[in-house]
């Protein structure tokens, strides 16, 4: 039996070497790493060569598995984090400066002359905090229509133009819907992308989700009830776009990417409410080719857009400051953003390369002659609106969840709204009742004027 | 003669290693998860540290999530008799003296053994709504049938269920009722644990029951179901007793892999049992004050639990 | 006369029919049981259109699938085998050595306090690990022993339940032998090396393959501490595996079945200690 230990605890001391011996190393080729925590997306591995072409005593290496923000948070306090990651609105922004873990770096980019005003507006949120910078957008991104020219053809319509109102939108949709042999639904007028529809039609029904100070939520207004009611009539009473039940029995797939972009490159649907980043996968040669075409959306009572992208920021902690700062220096410059443009992986962040004939026309790509499509929406986009007293995950579930019950057709727009908008204030209080400084904060704007997140007094945090 | 400071140096260092471990490990974390419940901890700075007495607690009680998770658990609960019983049932068929009946017993523990993540992503391929062999059988039948009103379920993403419950607010809903993502783990895990553990301790327990009994209940004249009745089942009852306690225990505390693995939560939040909802509030959002209150919610039901089923399973075993 | 009737039928039932209606019986639960493995077996080796369609067997092989997934540049699906026995590995060797002395000393020596602090070590097996993961999380953070081996080893390897299901083993075993070697002059070391840990190869076999086994599969533990690509263990992998790759269902199956075959194999070669083992702690317990 003794022997048994002894042998066991050999054999383990054994593996023991193994595994350390097995271990990737920092840097074995004589240059110094530096981990970029982001997604998943296959342009990532142009841009990250890109990189480490142009600064040879860098490797840039992706980790992809570790977004998220509370991940990040935890992972860099506990010295184990990377030395840059993504963030993705302004609240992630607010709340990894307020850990801690974003490093200031408004001198930094100074001194290695970035402008951060030369980027887009909209995304300004994404990388300043009560006026100081701690890092780069990385691209810009505002919804569009696209079309799928074979789908047009077939049903013999012209495509379309833009210029044109929901009303009109509906009729020509409705003449591309169309039933299989089975008499089930086959092929729609339009997909609307997971999340994005309600920001796309709140926008432009005129609601902007908080008040200005973002100190209560206002999707209970009658605009916003009607964009979502708006939603709910386009499945169930024109049938022009895909229930839940019908998206599913379309046989969507997972992967990187909404399955709403796999299903409009099959055919399955004439129009889709997306960005320019979905051709990072339509390019694919798997959708035959896909003849495509871009034009602007159709006009609600108004035509506000809300446009927003990524950005990415330097670990405060990291070992490898200058690596960092040298990535921010090359989504500054020409290489990034114009690799950007032609990747397709939206817009480039910095505004003037995208005004140059290289963005409008690409010799890969000669088929893509709607680039200034998409630059007119970001010209026409306002940043989204954030509330800094309130958790952003936090508000997306709860839209997520509202939106899923409107989508099943469990509720009504205006209903859902009312609902959504009760559970963020509520969300709102409980966040000043655990923060003391940003109560604070709070009770100065209000005394200012602006309208508070409860209607009884006895409900005040 | 040893003294007894000898003999307490000796079991100290007998004892030391697992002692140490399971202080730093085990008693440690309790007693430091106790004390966090009570605090505002958030683990990523952004909120000042302090002390909340009750607060997470009645947060807790008063936000309709808790409960609604909490009846997901209860919910997912509902198959455990089901699995005792067909436990029960293979433990008597398999305590027949026939031909290769060792073989039957080592393919029916098959499922538990192998339970974890691969049999759960092997679930989760078999309940895909259009491609998953589940419903591609249920299609073919319904279309022999010519049955062409009713669709197959879709399973997982599916926020129906057998109790019509509905999905935001406690209660019954109309139009819920049918297949959905709950049900599809329950049968799941009756498939996974009805061959299991608690199986073969049902064979140990039979195997002690002495055959004298079962001679003189067919001597007075008892047919097969009356034995069952009066000799097996009383006999079984300590066993029983066991697995009941072990399985509320463990059906309390569940349901996380599967969760985790095949539904991320459910459809809006359907198949989120309490421990699902621990770990999301305590490594995802990392809100460990408010975690390790729901934690303890946790542990003072399963202990409640547990003292009720021994309180009232003894006096049943007793008669 | 419909008396001798029904007898005769029950005799039937109880000489011939019943053994029939056991064996469909059993037969039915078989194929029950077995019909997930087979699909998922089969399903390994099919192409994609095959998988989703109808016909339960192949019409060719792909066994390609299994290199796919062995080779596959985003998954080092070796890598993770090996982690998944190297740490369940020094788990079990850990727990039950650590786990045998101080059973031993719970079990065989006298010391004050003795029995308050194994009633305390019972009190803490009710508890649910969940409780007790939160504080070890933030207490590996706090280290700076996130997303490292020792700190998916360490906090594992320190359960009372071992201790527990070996205190009980020791206790059977007849102190007759203890005296014996007293008299022979030996230490409390000695008696526990070459007496009692000999005799108590039973339980430390169920503790090893129980620890083994639950070690491989866990899930929770290395799920919140793992960050890195290379420290995954095979649930992890697999679970990562099925969200970037899940569309492929014939990889996904390969890469189940080969995760599966070692469990069944360690199944079948250790199954009567298994049994035994379950049916003891149980009556003991």
């Amino acid at each position: 039996m003794k022997y048994i230990f002894v042998g066991a605890f050999c054999a383990m001391a054994v593996l023991s070497v193994v595994a350390w011996w097995w271990q990737p190393s920092q840097r074995d080729d004589g240059r110094l790493e530096i981990v970029w925590v982001s997604d998943d997306n296959p342009v990532r591995r142009e841009q990250i060569d890109l990189f480490n072409e142009l600064y040879p005593q860098y490797r840039l290496r992706l980790d992809p598995q570790n977004s998220g923000m509370e991940k990040v948070i935890v992972q860099c306090l506990a010295g184990v984090g990377p030395d840059v990651f993504d963030c993705y609105s302004g609240f992630q922004l607010a709340s990894f400066v307020r850990s801690g873990i974003a490093r200031d770096c408004a001198e930094d980019l100074a001194a290695r002359d970035i402008d951060i005003d030369a980027v887009w507006p909209a995304l300004r949120p994404l990388v300043v905090h009560e006026g100081r910078a701690y890092g780069h957008p990385d691209n810009a991104h505002a919804p569009a229509l696209w079309y799928n020219k074979r789908v047009f053809d077939a049903a013999g319509e012209p495509y379309p133009t833009g210029g044109w109102t929901w009303a009109e939108f509906i009729e020509v949709a409705k003449r591309l819907t169309v039933e299989d042999e089975r008499g089930r639904l086959a092929q729609f007028g339009l997909m609307m992308g997971y999340g994005d529809w309600l920001d796309i039609l709140v926008a432009q029904w005129g609601c902007d989700i908080y008040t200005p100070e973002g100190t209560r939520c206002t999707l209970d207004s009658a605009e916003a009830g009607a964009a979502v009611q708006f939603y709910q009539d386009l499945i169930y009473k024109h049938g022009v776009t895909p229930s839940p039940v019908q998206e599913s029995a379309m046989a969507s797939a997972g992967g990187w990417g909404s399955g709403i972009i796999a299903l409009f490159g099959a055919d399955k649907a004439a129009m889709a409410i997306g960005g320019r980043w979905w051709l990072c996968l339509l390019r694919n040669p798997d959708f035959g080719k896909l003849p495509l075409g871009a034009v602007e959306l159709p006009h609600g009572p108004t035509d506000r857009v809300f446009g927003g992208g990524r950005s990415t920021l330097v670990n405060a902690k990291s070992k490898n400051i200058e690596g960092a700062l040298t990535f921010l220096e090359y989504m500054h410059g020409p290489a990034w953003n114009n690799l950007i443009n032609r990747q397709a992986d939206a817009l480039s962040p910095v505004m003037k390369y995208n005004y140059t004939e290289e963005f409008l026309f690409n010799p890969e790509h000669p088929e893509e002659d709607y680039n200034a499509v998409w630059r007119t929406a970001m010209e026409n986009s306002i940043p989204r609106p954030v509330s800094p007293y309130v958790h952003g995950q936090r508000v997306d579930r709860i839209l997520a969840k509202q939106a899923d019950l409107v989508r099943a057709e469990l509720k009504s727009g205006a209903e859902a709204m009312r609902d959504a908008a009760r559970e963020i204030n509520e969300a709102i209080i409980e966040m000043l009742e655990i923060d003391p400084v940003l109560r604070e904060r709070y009770y100065e704007a209000v005394a200012k004027g602006a309208p508070a997140a409860w209607d009884r007094p006895e409900d005040a945090p | 003669m040893r003294s007894k400071r000898t003999a307490v140096i000796t079991a100290l260092c007998f004892l030391l290693p697992n002692f140490l471990g399971f202080c730093v490990f085990t008693v440690g974390p309790v007693v430091f998860s106790l004390t966090a419940a009570f605090s505002n901890w958030n683990l990523m700075k952004t909120v000042p540290l302090q002390f909340v007495g009750l607060g997470n607690f009645v947060k807790l009680f008063t936000e309709h999530e808790f409960w609604l998770y909490s009846i997901n658990t209860v919910y997912l609960m509902m198959g455990m008799p089901i699995a005792i019983a067909a436990s029960l049932f293979l433990a008597i068929l398999l305590g027949q003296k026939l031909r290769g009946i060792v073989v039957y017993r080592t393919l029916f523990y098959l499922p538990s053994f192998t339970a974890g993540v691969a049999l759960l992503i092997l679930w989760k391929a078999l309940y895909n709504p259009d491609f998953g062999p589940i419903n591609v059988i249920i299609e073919t039948v319904l279309g022999w049938l010519h049955v062409s009103s009713v669709d197959a379920p879709t399973w997982l993403s599916s926020t129906k269920n057998v109790l019509s419950l509905g999905v935001e607010k406690v209660g019954l809903v109309a139009g819920q009722f049918g297949l959905g993502a709950r049900d599809a783990i329950i049968m799941m895990g009756i498939w996974t644990a009805a061959g299991g553990g608690n199986m073969l301790l049902y064979l140990a327990g039979i195997s002690n029951i002495p055959q004298e009994l079962y001679e003189a209940a067919s001597i007075d004249g008892a047919g097969k179901w009356a034995q069952f009745r009066h000799v097996t089942w009383p006999q079984l009852a300590p066993t029983t007793f066991f697995i009941v306690i072990m399985s509320f225990i463990g059906g309390l505390q569940g349901g996380f892999e599967q969760a985790r693995v095949m539904t991320m939560g459910g459809p809006a939040g359907t198949t989120t049992t309490l421990s699902y909802y621990i770990y999301t509030k305590a490594f995802e959002e990392f809100q460990i004050g408010y975690a390790s209150a729901v934690a303890w919610v946790l542990f003072t039901v399963i202990f409640v639990v547990t003292l009720v089923n021994w309180r009232f399973g003894s006096q049943y075993v007793n008669e | 006369m419909s008396t001798s009737r029904k007898r005769s039928f029950g005799e039937w039932w109880f000489r011939k029919g019943r053994f029939g209606a056991s064996h469909v019986l059993l037969v039915c639960v078989a194929v029950t049981t077995l019909l997930p493995f087979s699909w998922m077996v089969l399903a390994s080796f099919k192409s994609l259109d095959e998988v989703q369609g109808l016909s339960p067997i192949p019409s060719e092989w792909h066994p390609e699938n299994y290199t796919d997934v062995v080779n596959s540049k985003d998954i080092s699906f070796k890598k993770y085998y090996f982690n998944s026995v190297f740490i369940a590995g020094w788990v079990t060797l850990l727990a039950c050595f650590t786990s045998s002395l101080a059973a031993f000393a719970f079990a065989r020596l006298e010391w004050p306090g003795r029995d308050h602090v194994f009633k305390l070590y019972l009190a803490t097996m009710m508890i649910p690990g969940v409780v007790v993961m939160i504080p070890n999380y933030t207490l590996m953070v706090a280290l700076g022993l996130l997303d490292s081996y020792i700190g998916l080893i360490v906090p594992a390897a320190f359960t009372a339940f071992g201790t527990f299901l070996l205190r009980q083993f020791m206790l059977t075993i007849p102190r007759s032998l203890d005296e014996a070697a007293t008299i022979d002059g030996a230490s409390a070391w000695r008696i526990y090396w070459d007496v009692i840990l000999p005799l108590a190869r039973p339980g430390l076999i169920v503790l090893a393959i129980f620890t083994f086994m639950g070690n491989y599969g866990s899930f929770f533990w290395p799920l919140v501490l793992i960050k890195s690509e290379h420290l995954r263990t095979l649930p992890i992998g697999m679970l990562y595996f099925d969200s970037m790759y899940g569309r492929q269902t014939n990889l996904i199956m390969a890469a189940s079945v080969m995760c599966i075959v070692p469990l069944i194999i360690l199944f079948i070669v250790m199954q009567r200690h298994l049994v035994k083992g379950i049916q003891l702690g149980a009556v003991k317990g």
